[in-house]
Formats: structure tokens, sequence, C-alpha cells
């Protein structure tokens, strides 16, 4: 399903579809913020930045869906999806698909991969890091 | 930061009718049909008639009707308050709440909040099956995970507890397994045949660690009930119901910054406001009516409504401690949502208002002066909502 950006997301689907996961970045205070927000989570300030981030992550929580809860995915099903906390910031966790057909569990690694759907939508899955 | 006690006004409004529709699979009728029967029935209960009603309060996701159109439509002419709330399960308790507040302050003198759906055979809330249905604002960032129904985001939350506590399958079959046996004697209930928790664990997968029996029916419906000041109760037929206190709204969302720790319950938010509007304790709640889109959500709101420690659900519910019969603390005494039907938690409201009347029949609770009811405990939207409903 591709999502519907809207004027405070759209540089983030942008910036999936050309292969980067890119977060607000606080100038002031130095604050990751996602989802893409009009106002800094930290301190509420407008003085952001859109910038890369490392893209890993650990597995905090997930879960196999096996049920279409909409058409587009029949052909998905069963899939899991993974809750990433991402390395910048602790209190950031970013849901996905996990690509890898490995045994998922807490503090799984892994990393961002990003898929273009459209000339400015990308989509935002996770592969397991081998270590 | 501390919060400013609450300062709601305690036992000054009463639900004093009560009315619903069948639930059914297929209503057969629009939502605006099922509303209009649902109100009348809560007027007439109330010994009132339908045009001493000057208050209509609802809430939905674009999927009912609104009470403009209503009121019209059932020849009210002195509407003077009204909430069309947007939003699902999390707000089923604020707009009593609301309606308490307009006949507390005198704005309105006679509330009726309902709830009107046909969950099952026009507009399902499960997914993103329709495009009527106005989705939440983070929609965007879960469509593309395919992350997008509250099955999904609780089973996570699920997921977390069971690593953090050793909570089980079989912890949450206990759920399962008492909601059904509640809704056995319960003439409303859609689901009356028995359950084992043989049956819950062959039931299939819909996303694990959850399975078909750990998610609430979908219904076709409606609930109304009828909120007056409490002095204007004393006349009315029945044992006024009062509202103790209420409480409703949130703090931060999950997925985002601020809140990640999904192990924790995200009812204590609005517990703890809750008591401190109503002036009293989890040790004075008689039984408790909670809101059970899914089993986990039961178990996390006897920890969040600090009924126990974290991870003290499982040796509870292995002692029977919220069986309806013999309980210390009986809990969707009707079978819930998960059992009697989705009337998107207006149906506990009105097994509370029976069961504090006495008129609860079979399922009658021995204890039945001071009942918790709550809406969805934090998730999706992040808010929640809740009531402790007492006899007069």
């Amino acid at each position: 399903m591709v999502p519907v950006p809207d004027r405070d997301s759209a540089r983030y689907w942008a910036a999936l579809a050309n292969g980067a996961l890119e977060l607000q970045h606080c100038r002031d205070c130095g604050h990751w913020t996602w989802p893409p927000r009009p106002v800094c989570s930290g301190c509420q300030g407008e003085n952001l930045a859109w910038e890369p981030v490392k893209g890993t992550g650990k597995v905090y929580s997930w879960v196999v869906n096996h049920r279409a809860y909409a058409p587009e995915f029949a052909a998905l099903v069963p899939y899991t999806i993974v809750l990433v906390r991402i390395d910048e910031q602790d209190d950031i966790l970013i849901p996905g698909r996990l690509l890898s057909a490995v045994e998922v569990y807490q503090d799984l690694r892994v990393r961002a991969a990003p898929e273009r759907l459209t000339d400015d939508i990308g989509d935002l899955n996770w592969v397991a890091l081998l270590e | 930061m501390s919060e400013t006690r609450s300062r709601f006004p305690r036992r000054q409004a009463a639900i004093v009718g009560i009315g619903c529709t069948e639930f059914s699979r297929d209503s057969g009728v629009s939502t605006f049909k099922l509303a209009a029967r649902a109100v009348k029935a809560a007027v007439k209960d109330a010994g009132l008639r339908v045009r001493d009603i000057d208050g209509l309060a609802t809430f939905g996701v674009n999927d009912s009707i609104s009470p403009n159109v209503l009121a019209q439509a059932l020849g009210i002419e002195s509407m003077r308050y009204y909430v069309d709330q947007w939003l699902g399960g999390s707000v089923s308790l604020s707009v009593l709440g609301q309606a308490s507040l307009a006949v507390s302050a005198g704005v309105a003198e006679c509330v009726v909040c309902y709830r009107a759906l046909n969950g099952r055979s026009e507009i399902r809330l499960s997914g993103s099956s329709s495009s009527r249905m106005r989705p939440p604002w983070d929609m965007q960032f879960r469509v593309s995970a395919g992350y997008i129904a509250p099955a999904q985001e609780i089973a996570m939350a699920a997921r977390a507890h069971m690593l953090r506590y050793g909570t089980t399958s079989e912890d949450l079959g206990r759920i399962a397994v008492l909601s059904r046996h509640n809704a056995l004697d319960n003439e409303r209930a859609m689901m009356r045949q028995p359950m084992t928790m043989e049956d819950y664990l062959a039931s299939p997968w819909i996303v694990e660690p959850f399975r078909m029996f750990d998610c609430c029916l979908e219904t076709d419906g409606a609930v109304a009930v009828v909120v007056v000041s409490a002095e204007r109760a004393k006349d009315l037929p029945h044992r006024p119901v009062l509202i103790q206190g209420a409480a409703w709204g949130g703090g931060v969302n999950i997925v985002n910054n601020g809140r990640t720790d999904l192990a924790e319950s995200p009812a204590k938010l609005i517990a703890d406001r809750l008591y401190s509007a109503a002036g009293v304790g989890p040790a004075d709640i008689d039984f408790a009516e909670l809101y059970d889109c899914f089993t986990y959500s039961v178990l996390s709101q006897i920890e969040g409504y600090g009924f126990c420690e974290p991870g003290g659900v499982p040796a509870m519910l292995a002692k029977g401690a919220f069986d309806r019969a013999r309980g210390s603390l009986p809990i969707n005494t009707h079978g819930g949502l998960l059992s009697e039907g989705y009337i998107h938690g207006m149906n506990h409201v009105f097994e509370a208002v029976q069961q504090i009347r006495g008129q609860a029949a079979h399922r009658q609770v021995a204890r039945h002066d001071v009942a918790l009811v709550t809406g969805q405990l934090g998730y999706v939207s992040g808010y929640s909502s809740g009531v402790i409903l007492a006899g007069g």
C-alpha cells in the first residue's frame, strides 16, 4: 500500500524513494523526531533539518501477521512486522516488515531496507544484520 | 510535571435510562435507524419523553449518524448541547464524561449518549476496509509496513509483555474463556456457545501472539444511555446510577518520542486521573467492565487500574479472582466486546447500569454498588477514557 504524504512528511517519503532513511534532526536541541511532524518532539521548535540516520537498530517487539487487513497485503501473508528501536535515539520505534527469513527475537540487529514505490515515495522495511 | 487534581463534579449527574437494539451480524437497517431505536428505548426506560432530550453525545470514525441529523429526525427542538467526537473506543467513555459535565453545569438537562454502528455489515473497523472511515493521523507511517489494524498494534504490546513477564497464550486464553462463560446466559450476547481452553488454542492465528478468540466481535447494533442531574434522577423510576467520576484524555502516543515501553500498561495514566476525579481507589470497585477489544487489553488494564502489580494477572486468573459468581473483582459480566458484541464500549455502560440496578438476572453480581467502566486503554490514538459509576 502506498502511503499518502503530507506537507510535513513529503521529504521523508522522497528520501526513502532515493534509498535513504532521513529523519528530522533539531538544530537547537539535537533531538530526532519520528514520525515527521511540524515541530521538534524534544523542544517543540521548528528548527528541524532532514538528516540521514545510520539506518540500524534492534528489534523491540514483533508480530506475525496472518490476515490481510487490506487487499494489498493478501499476497504477503503471513508476514512479520518488527518494531525497531533505532540506534540514534532509544525513544523512537519504527515499524516495518522484516524481509529476512530468520528467527526473530528481541534485540535482533536490523538495518533499514528502503524500496522505491514511485518517484516521490519509498517504502521502509527491515532486514536482519548478520554479525 | 505534577498534575492538577481533577475537580470533576462527583455524583452530580446520573444515568437514568438505558436502551439498546439487537446485536447482530447484519442489522438490515441503517445506523440512523439503530440510533433512533436505541435512543427511544433509553428515554422510555428512563420514564421520559423524546422531547425531553436537549443534548446528544456520540462518537465514531465517520461511520455513524450525527447528533444534529438524529435530533432533527426525532423532532427534538431544544438541542442545547451536542458532542460528535471523532475516534473509536478510546473515547467511548469520554462522551459520558462530557454529558455529565453538561448536566452538572446546567448547560443541558437531559443528554443522551449513544453509539450506533453497522460494524459487521457496513463499515468494519478492523483494517482499512472502508474508504469512508477517517484514518488516524499516523496511518501513512503504517501502511507500507502492512501495520494498519489495532489488532497488530496491541499484539505488539502483548508480545512485549510476554517477553518481560512470561505471560502465556493460556493466560490470554483464560480471559477469552471467562468472557465467553459470562455471555452464555446473556440474552443480548452474540456468542452463546461454550468455549474451552482447547477451543481457544485451536482457533486460528490472526496476528501472533493473537488468535481469533483474542479478538473482539464485529457487530451491528446500538446502545444509548440517558444522563440527567442527580437531583432530577430522584424522581425517575430506576435506582439512579451516579457518575462518581470520569476522566478522558491522554499523554504521548506510543509510536513516537515519549512512551516506548510497550510492556507497561498505558491505562495507568487515565486510571490515576479517574481515581482522582472520583475520589475512590481500586479497593472500592465492586466490579469492572473493561474495554476488551483484545484479551490482552483486559490484562493490561487490570495492571494499569491498580488491581495487581505488573505481571500479577495470571496468578489472579488462576485463583478465579475475576469470576462473576465468586471472584473478588468480577469483570466483563456480560461477555464484553469479546463475546457479547462490539458496540464500541457503550454496551459496557449498559451492563454496568443493569448490574448496579440489580436487574442483571442470572448475571447479577453480589456486590454491585460501584463499577469501573473503561474505554480503550490508550493504543491507536494514544488516548483513553473511563468512568466510575455508583448506585444512588
